[in-house]
């Protein structure tokens, strides 16, 4: 909903993401705090920032595929995977990052698109098994390919960054890269929404059957948004390897995939505002327990305890999330901000 | 009437059979839709009509026949083909995209005539918004012309039923149709609701020119506003002819009242 005098000379204008003065000057607020970060971070909360970015990524790439295609994939970290070993491969031919990130999405959507041709055929918890299939043939044929290829069961270490004669290797450095990337993407997952090929996604996944009536070429769109989707995977997957310096199968699990998808569902899959409020909350939550833990352990409490404690807590406060708000953190968001501009009138 | 391809003749179907298994859902039914006309398909429940539009459409391949489109055959063309092609729909019950708001839902019915692929839609460059700016001044005439303008940024899930009959005629008209099928448009709907969708419809033919084919169980509204009627009864056309013609048929009347055929 819009305060009263903001009007629109065009059409575009509409649609446009921030529409007030307000917004757009919160935005600035934001990006002035996510800049200025580093002055009071450590090197450890930059570390966790960065990798909070890269998830970020990842999960806006489950947002264009199951979020706006209604696709179910529960494969974005072998698709992750295949950015990371692509971009290892790559930095190997010293080849400079501004070639290897495209490269490395390029190969991730691609692997997608093997998978998305089988899975465009069938929905719901046939495709889920589909793109399961997808995680689970990764790391197989990671181990199964020479070892001088992809490196195997020991994995590939990656060439670090660099610009003229600054190497990338300092958490600072990660933490502005990953920040300029991700501020890239969500440009890009913003717009999504507002073009022909995110209301063609939309119209798959709302009815299909009348989709293909319409115009839209269903099994296209299907595969297409996995493509997309795996795009932003693979960018993860690169900047994955870069920040590791190293890259093996173990890193891409199952169990990574679940999580994004878990995040997802927890912000709202919906619009890329629950992707980042699904990922800042989870790994914040993750981060603060994990604090906790440490604390404890310190005064003596038995570590396997804590961390079953840990995951526990973790596991309750998303079910709490999904029982208070099953629609994402981002609907609860603009429940509040409608309520808090109408008052002192009611909402409806 | 098969054979005869006039010049005027939009959509033509010749002799469809479809058979699923034994039952013969259309034994050799051949319709024939001019500009300029509203064509109503009536008949009693289950005599074929929905498989007769799922033929026009695409959604089924009848194992005989063919279907013909402004003189260019279409028979083997898949649906959204045949959308590209200028052959809009709208359904039975509620088929919008319910999260959607109307002029989204609209704007997504011209997917086939918009060129913006996925790169464009990320990076939302200049050519892009142009072209949104362009076809969103089309969804707006098409939101005009159907009175929804009050509607516009409502989602189409939270509508009223009528409402959303209405939004999916214009995501029809997104298409730039040459000509539309509508699937019992008028069940459901309140009386005002009909009256206003039977303007609508008029409209549509004499102000767009865009011939209609209509099926409708509503007599009343198909004897009043169609120019040629034609009759289904178990897969086969019975009678074809105008409104007053047909309603005097007697296999007509007994397919429709039952009793001993003619």
């Amino acid at each position: 909903m819009l305060p009263t005098g903001v009007q629109s000379l065009k059409y575009t204008q509409e649609s446009a993401v921030l529409r007030t003065t307000r917004s757009r000057a919160w935005l600035v607020v934001l990006a002035c705090a996510l800049v200025g970060y580093p002055a009071v971070a450590g090197p450890y909360m930059l570390g966790v920032f960065s990798h909070m970015f890269i998830t970020l990524m990842a999960v806006y790439g489950l947002y264009v595929t199951v979020g706006m295609a209604g696709q179910i994939n529960v494969a974005q970290s072998a698709f992750v995977g295949v950015g990371a070993f692509a971009a290892a491969k790559l930095s190997g031919y010293g080849l400079p990052f501004f070639i290897v990130i495209p490269l490395a999405a390029l190969m991730a959507g691609l692997t997608s698109i093997l998978f998305a041709l089988p899975a465009a055929r069938v929905k719901g918890f046939y495709l889920a098994l589909t793109t399961l299939a997808a995680q689970v043939v990764f790391p197989i044929i990671i181990l199964a390919l020479p070892m001088e290829w992809l490196g195997g069961l020991v994995g590939m270490p990656v060439e670090p960054i660099r610009f003229g004669t600054l190497t990338l290797g300092a958490p600072i450095h990660f933490y502005y890269f990953t920040l300029a990337l991700a501020a890239l993407l969500t440009v890009a997952a913003f717009n999504l929404g507002r073009s022909r090929f995110g209301r063609a996604m939309l119209a798959v996944r709302d009815n299909d059957v009348v989709a293909e009536v319409m115009g839209v070429p269903v099994f296209r769109i299907k595969v297409m948004s996995f493509f997309v989707g795996s795009l932003f995977a693979g960018v993860a997957g690169a900047c994955t390897a870069y920040f590791l310096q190293f890259v093996t199968v173990s890193s891409f699990t199952l169990f990574a995939s679940v999580w994004y998808l878990g995040m997802l569902i927890v912000g709202g899959a919906h619009s890329p505002l629950g992707a980042i409020l699904g990922v800042v909350f989870i790994t914040l939550l993750q981060e603060t327990l994990h604090d906790v833990a440490n604390t404890l352990m310190q005064s003596g409490a038995s570590g396997g305890l804590l961390f079953a404690l840990t995951s526990i807590v973790l596991g309750g406060c998303i079910l709490i999330a999904l029982i208070f708000e099953p629609r994402g953190l981002a609907h609860r968001w603009a429940v509040l901000r409608t309520t808090f501009q109408l008052w002192p009138f009611p909402r409806n | 009437m098969s054979g005869v391809a006039h010049e005027r003749t939009v959509l033509e179907a010749d002799s469809l059979s479809l058979r699923f298994g034994a039952i013969h859902a259309l034994r050799s039914v051949s319709l024939r839709v001019d500009e300029g006309q509203i064509h109503a398909v009536i008949g009693p429940n289950g005599a074929g009509k929905s498989s007769l539009l799922n033929c026009l459409s695409g959604f089924y391949r009848p194992q005989a026949g063919s279907v013909r489109f402004c003189s260019k055959d279409i028979s083997g063309l898949k649906p959204h083909r045949r959308a590209a092609l200028g052959i809009g729909r709208t359904f039975q019950g509620i088929q919008t995209y319910s999260s959607m708001t109307a002029r989204e839902n609209i704007l997504s019915g011209f997917h086939a005539r918009m060129r913006t692929g996925f790169i464009g839609g990320l990076c939302y460059w200049g050519a892009v918004r142009h072209e949104e700016e362009t076809f969103t001044a089309k969804a707006e005439a098409i939101i005009g012309f159907l009175e929804l303008e009050e509607m516009r940024h409502a989602v189409v899930g939270d509508m009223p039923y009528g409402i959303r009959k209405r939004v999916d005629l214009g995501r029809a008209l997104a298409l730039e149709p040459k000509v539309l099928i509508m699937d019992e448009p008028m069940a459901g709907m309140s009386t005002e609701e009909k009256g206003d969708l039977a303007r609508f419809i008029l409209d549509i033919r004499e102000g767009l020119k865009i011939p209609v084919v209509l099926v409708e169980h509503d007599m009343e509204v198909v004897m009043a506003i169609s120019d040629r009627v034609t009759v289904v009864d178990f897969g086969e056309v019975i009678a074809s002819g105008t409104p007053a013609e047909v309603s005097d048929n007697p296999r007509v009347i007994a397919a429709y009242l039952g009793g001993a055929k003619s």
